[in-house]
């Protein structure tokens, strides 16, 4: 295997990163990313937890140069993060604000303002570095670590950009609602831009509002890496943008109505991306003209039997599938949803079988279960929990899965109950707890 | 910030919140100046959007992340009512 450049086709002066009125060019991410690789401490393992794109793109960088391991956490709660540096000793943090994690060193990502001259070489990495981790929920309660090696990251942005028809030297600026620490986030809204020598938004706007001005201030055509939850959002607030621009979504399905919706306002094509954690982006549609998922070049997804797996040059060995899938012969193929234990929350797979390790984890729970009703109207369905836990209240659950959880996992409601409808051999039937479900919203009612 | 004689936007807004984020909770106990993310009702950033929409459909006020007060907004039922107040246009 050989070695690739740390950055994509860039002039010196090229726009890296923008905000709020401010650049940043090629030339002083190189200098930023060279100061602070030299003053990170001698660890092997690295929490970024930069809000910043751009910071968490120079923490990344230089952590790489200096041969450290990124984590990337799927979870953000405090609790989750210093379990997780626990498995991983001498793990330091770097940090773009004030946020600290008790018993963890943390360093700030602090941008220099420095210039220092364009370099005569580019920095190379190696194809088979490893240079992040990325965790899976998995059913026993602990998190599954992914590597992923310089190779599998940038063969993903490549493939990505040439499906999507980006060139070098495109005039593109890339915006992103989803987290950069996340799989897609770091895919589509870091690796893919820096690998084109196309600009990236260092913030993440949330509002429609916001997307709308982000959208409106791109110097160029611009492309928006986002999930089916924030188009949703900004279907609904009938925004306008300028056109011709690209959208990509992941994470959640995204329905062919809304898909065509968003086309029309946007007057922007939408291509939906199916990837999943451990195998990183893998196949691409455009939603509005079929259901058919074309994997990206280089990518092949092989069904043997029931199972299906993904094999590219950058996986050591093939990945499972986590969803039902059925290939076609040409290599295209149909999904049919997730496994049973796999959930999707607002666009975060999480498995049932980990969120209720975490539960029973919590002092004074004696027996207890997440679940998720059936969708419903709204942005997005809640996972509901009912707990065994006398003398406690759901108040004081909900505080202690805090620790533990991110917001977006925290049950709605947390209903607490005598105790839950096992059968003999102890087994929780879905349709057991369906009933419970039900029992309860026709008692109270949503709300109030 | 209330417009004189118009009465408080807290209770009809509490309505809002809880019937827009399905909450389990009696709009008439949420403390008008207790936290609304995280530790008192426990919101986080998609209800944050959800919010925006119910927000921008019944009163014309986009929200923006992007405004230096925006943390102060979410920060209570109060200061929420308040900026409502301030920026609805219908």
């Amino acid at each position: 295997m050989h070695d690739t450049p740390l950055i994509g086709p860039y002039n010196s002066d090229d726009v890296v990163a923008w905000q709020q009125g401010q650049t940043r060019t090629a030339r002083q991410f190189l200098a930023d990313v060279t100061a602070l690789a030299e003053s990170l401490p001698d660890r092997p393992t690295v929490l970024n937890l930069a809000d910043s794109r751009y910071a968490f793109l120079v923490g990344f960088a230089a952590a790489i140069l200096r041969g450290q391991l990124t984590l990337l956490p799927q979870r953000r709660a405090s609790e989750a993060l210093r379990r997780l540096a626990g498995d991983y000793p001498g793990s330091y943090v770097l940090t773009d604000h004030d946020d600290r994690i008790e018993g963890l060193d943390a360093v700030p990502i602090l941008s220099t303002g420095g210039e220092a001259p364009w370099p005569k070489n580019i920095p190379l990495v190696p194809l088979n570095q490893v240079v992040a981790i990325a965790f899976t929920s998995g059913s026993t309660g602990h998190p599954v670590p992914n590597k992923k090696t310089w190779g599998a990251l940038t063969g993903v942005a490549q493939a990505t950009g040439a499906r999507l028809g980006i060139k070098e030297g495109d005039r593109i600026g890339v915006v992103a609602t989803v987290p950069h620490q996340h799989m897609f986030g770091l895919e589509a809204s870091v690796m893919l831009p820096l690998m084109h020598g196309v600009a990236m938004y260092a913030g993440r706007p949330l509002f429609p509002a916001d997307i709308r001005s982000v959208l409106a201030d791109v110097a160029g055509r611009w492309m928006l890496v986002t999930t089916p939850l924030h188009l949703r959002a900004c279907v609904a607030e009938r925004m306008h943008v300028p056109a011709g621009g690209l959208i990509l979504s992941a994470t959640a399905p995204l329905g062919r109505a809304l898909a065509q919706e968003a086309e029309q306002m946007f007057q922007s094509d939408v291509h939906e991306i199916f990837g999943f954690a451990e195998a990183g982006s893998v196949a691409e549609r455009r939603t509005v003209t079929g259901d058919r998922w074309t994997p990206l070049e280089g990518v092949c997804v092989v069904q043997e039997r029931d199972s299906c797996t993904v094999q590219a040059w950058y996986l050591p060995e093939p990945v499972p599938v986590p969803d039902r899938i059925t290939v076609e012969s040409g290599g295209a193929f149909f999904l049919y949803g997730r496994e049973a234990d796999q959930v999707n929350v607002a666009g975060h797979r999480v498995s049932l079988g980990d969120l209720n390790q975490t539960l029973l984890r919590i002092d004074g729970v004696q027996d207890g279960i997440f679940f998720l009703p059936d969708e419903e109207a709204g942005l997005v369905t809640r996972l509901m929990a009912f707990v065994v836990a006398p003398g406690k209240t759901s108040e004081e659950i909900q505080c202690a899965l805090r620790a533990h959880l991110d917001p977006v996992f925290l049950p709605r409601p947390l209903v607490c109950v005598p105790s839950l409808p096992r059968n003999a051999t102890g087994k929780l039937p879905r349709e057991a707890v369906l009933e419970l479900s039900r029992q309860w919203v026709g008692e109270d009612g949503h709300g109030v | 910030m209330t417009r004189p004689g118009s009465p408080s936007l807290e209770p009809d807004l509490a309505k809002l919140i809880v019937q827009t984020l399905k909450l389990k909770v009696d709009p008439v106990s949420i403390q008008p100046e207790a936290p609304l993310f995280g530790e008192g009702l426990g919101l986080d950033s998609i209800d944050a959007l959800e919010l925006s929409l119910a927000i921008s459909q019944t009163y014309g006020y986009q929200l923006k992340s992007s405004d230096p007060e925006i943390k102060t907004i979410f920060s209570s039922l109060r200061a929420l009512a308040n900026a409502v107040e301030k920026y609805r246009t219908k």
